[in-house]
């Protein structure tokens, strides 16, 4: 393979080098198929409509030019659905299967969570009595002198009727800022019940129902409203009670943290119920002499994608690498077992898995992929269920093969960034604040504050987009708050340290970074945990001084190498919330212009923030401190105001 | 604690000791390093703290850029 072509593929090396040995192994991998199996453009763009068997409809624009009014009129599917109805149907699906998947994964927490709370589910309880308090403050349950799982019954009640919930509004919405609030009521977005939006999304998606963009556009809102402010709002917070609310963890991050003399068992996936309890067996003295017996010298937890995020925010756990790393970590020819949950698996795993000894373990009955071995993560037997599954890895050791190559690339990071940690560690115990922000973002040492969030894409260069991006904006003043796949890419450069201030950061954000002792680039958790943002950027409002809504601060959004459905819906709730949101690689809109001028401008009327698509990663981190600097023009603070100190020749001299 | 002190000099005064940064001896390390919520340790510190700490959601007294008569 040419050097260049390599690069190509990704700038993280232990990425290069493991596509490399994938080749020479004769193992067919991701990066592989995409060379041969090209995105569809129809599909790609959003004008391909196989709702019904009188389709496929195919009805893409005119090549390299603007169509004429005749074309237009005969873009149309067999039903007479025009290109609008398509695009914006396929758009609002995106939306709907994305908050489906989070909803899901919150119903699950609660589920265990109210187990937990009964004493049904051994293993769990509650860990974080402080953010149970703060549940029930808010859902207004009553404390007393009531016990922890007493009160933990009610908000888990409380917390699964909101995905049945029919009418009113969601319990969140109340988090956020009063002028959102009342603009979501007035536009009528305000999410009735989590499951109640995705159903109602996919039934006006349904031939033959409503068949007018802006009306599925606008309930593509609120259905993404119905993630971010509910199912992933609640998965979050419930999570949190049970394993802990992070706070700074230092931890390692890529492939080289996999140790030939172990039992390498990665965990892969989504929802933590499954990871914190093989957390906590694996560290059984009985497993590890267990592993210990079979040869190894012990028993090596590794996670990938984001529930390695949630292992690592909560136990340190080193992270083996994000989305487009899960195959290479098999290439290594030293992973046991890869035990995964649901979202973001690829069933190129099993085919991967053949050329090896590793056995994939799938643990949900939910999300089974045929080729693999299926153990059943019974929640309600928990210890008994991790026990088999890690004893199944153990078993796999002695079938070591091929030969063994792990890439020695590693590096340190910090995690565990949430909400309540930026508080304490801005305010301190005695006036956690997060004053010491907004004045820094006023004085304009800090310009503004990003998000940079979503997953990989295989259509461009493995976490190329991030880095660009990130690096773009922390050299220009802007606080960058990530999650996801993205927080890895930017952890694996070395970005998530606070030394990386000096490095990397503009003069005013890497003083401010050095007086608090944080990193320029702060880990806030999984995808499900972009909640923690809006959390933030509440907090950030209601502080004081840089506006009365999420619109108003200066702040923005974006997901540089997106690819799954999730990245769409919460791309909207971001929009919807009042964020610029600016995604690469492709827009699934483009087949119309209406939906996506809709989308892209009519958006910013609407809701304060709006979509953009900027495939030049820094090209969209200009939009967005373009957008930054617009913000702070209109609150006035465009001008750094270097506070001046008087003496008393000054202070006569003004009288 | 070893402190670092610097002398410098003041315009219209002698030269005066500086104390210089301080930090905690060695890296914080293990799980617990980074943990500050366990800080906390009665209900009544807890809830004392959301109080005032998340008081942007739970304080009685606090309005910040929100203050109005009618509720959202
Ligand atoms: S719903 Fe209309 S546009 Fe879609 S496949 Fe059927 S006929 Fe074609």
């Amino acid at each position: 393979m040419a050097e260049e072509e390599k690069k190509k593929k990704s700038v993280d090396q232990a990425t290069v080098e493991m596509i490399e040995k994938a080749s020479s192994d004769g193992c067919s991998i991701v990066f592989e198929r995409a060379e041969t199996l090209k995105p569809c453009p129809i599909g790609a763009v959003g004008s391909c409509c196989s709702n019904c068997a009188m389709g496929p409809c195919r009805v893409p624009l005119p090549k390299g030019r603007e169509e004429t009014p005749e074309e237009k009129a005969k873009r149309r599917g067999i039903c007479g659905a025009t290109a609008e109805t398509i695009a914006a149907r396929n758009f609002v699906r995106m939306i709907a299967s994305g908050a489906a998947a989070h909803g899901d994964h919150g119903r699950k927490v609660a589920e265990v969570f109210l187990a937990a709370a009964k004493g049904e589910a051994p293993g769990y309880q509650v860990k974080d009595e402080q953010k149970l308090l703060q549940l029930a403050l808010e859902l207004g349950i009553s404390i007393a002198d009531r016990s922890n799982e007493e009160i933990a019954v009610d908000i888990g009640e409380l917390a699964q009727q909101e995905f049945g919930r029919q009418e009113g509004e969601l319990l969140f919405l109340r988090r956020a800022p009063l002028k959102r609030q009342e603009l979501w009521r007035k536009l009528g977005v305000a999410p009735r019940g989590v499951d109640r939006e995705v159903v109602e999304t996919m039934h006006r998606t349904h031939m033959g129902v409503d068949q007018d963009y802006k009306n599925l556009l606008h309930q593509g809102v609120r259905t993404a409203l119905s993630d971010g402010w509910g199912g992933s709002m609640i998965a979050t917070e419930l999570q949190d009670i049970l394993f802990g609310t992070p706070s700074p963890v230092f931890s390692q991050i890529n492939l080289g943290v996999l140790k030939e003399d172990q039992v390498n068992l990665l965990i892969h996936g989504h929802e933590p119920q499954l990871a914190e309890m093989i957390a906590v067996v694996a560290q059984d003295p009985e497993m590890v002499k267990y592993a210990k017996s079979k040869g190894s010298n012990g028993i090596n937890l590794v996670g990938m994608c984001c529930t390695a995020n949630e292992i690592l925010m909560r136990h340190g756990i080193p992270i083996g690498g994000n989305f487009l790393q899960q195959e290479l970590a098999i290439v290594t020819g030293a992973v046991e077992a890869i035990v995964v949950d649901v979202q973001c698996i690829m069933q190129g795993l099993v085919e991967v898995a053949r050329c090896y000894h590793t056995k994939v373990i799938t643990t949900d009955d939910k999300a089974r992929i045929q080729g693999a071995t299926h153990i059943t993560f019974d929640e309600y037997n928990a210890i008994e269920s991790a026990k088999s599954i890690i004893r199944a890895a153990i078993d796999n050791f002695t079938n070591r093969t091929k030969s063994i190559r792990i890439p020695q690339y590693k590096t340190g990071l910090i995690a565990g960034f949430s909400h309540e940690t930026i508080n304490y560690l801005l305010g301190g115990l005695f006036r956690a604040s997060y004053r010491p922000l907004n004045d820094n973002i006023i004085n304009g040492r800090i310009r503004g504050v990003a998000g940079v969030v979503g997953c990989n894409n295989v259509r461009v260069t493995h976490d190329d987009g991030h880095l660009a991006m990130v690096r773009e904006l922390i050299k220009n003043d802007v606080l960058v708050l990530q999650t996801g796949c993205s927080a890895m890419a930017s952890a694996k450069a070395g970005l998530m340290v606070p030394e990386a201030a000096v490095q990397y950061a503009g003069e005013g954000l890497a003083s401010v970074c050095e007086a608090v002792g944080i990193p320029p680039v702060l880990h806030m958790g999984a995808c499900i945990d972009n909640s923690r943002i809006l959390i933030a950027a509440t907090a950030m409002v209601k502080d004081g001084g840089l506006g009365d809504d999420i619109s108003d601060l200066p702040a923005a959004g974006a997901a540089p190498e997106w690819m799954s459905e999730k990245a769409i819906s919460i791309g909207q709730y971001f929009v919807a919330s009042g964020v610029f949101t600016v995604f690469g690689v492709t827009w699934p809109t483009l087949g119309s212009k209406e939906v996506t001028d809709h989308l892209f401008r009519d958006m910013e009327d609407m809701y304060g923030g709006m979509w953009a698509f900027e495939p030049d990663p820094v090209k969209a981190a200009h939009m967005m401190i373009e957008h930054i600097d617009k913000k702070r023009k209109a609150l006035g603070i465009d001008k750094a105001r270097e506070r001046v100190l008087y003496d008393m020749a000054m202070r006569r001299e003004l009288e | 604690m070893e402190y670092k002190i610097k002398k410098v000099s003041a315009p219209n005064r002698d030269e005066v000791e500086l104390l210089g940064a301080t930090f905690e001896e060695g890296n914080p390390e293990g799980e617990d390093a980074g943990r500050w919520r366990q800080k906390l340790d009665t209900r009544m510190e807890k809830l004392k703290y959301l109080e005032n700490g998340e008081r942007y959601w739970y304080g009685k007294d606090w309005f910040g850029s929100e203050k109005r008569k009618t509720p959202a």
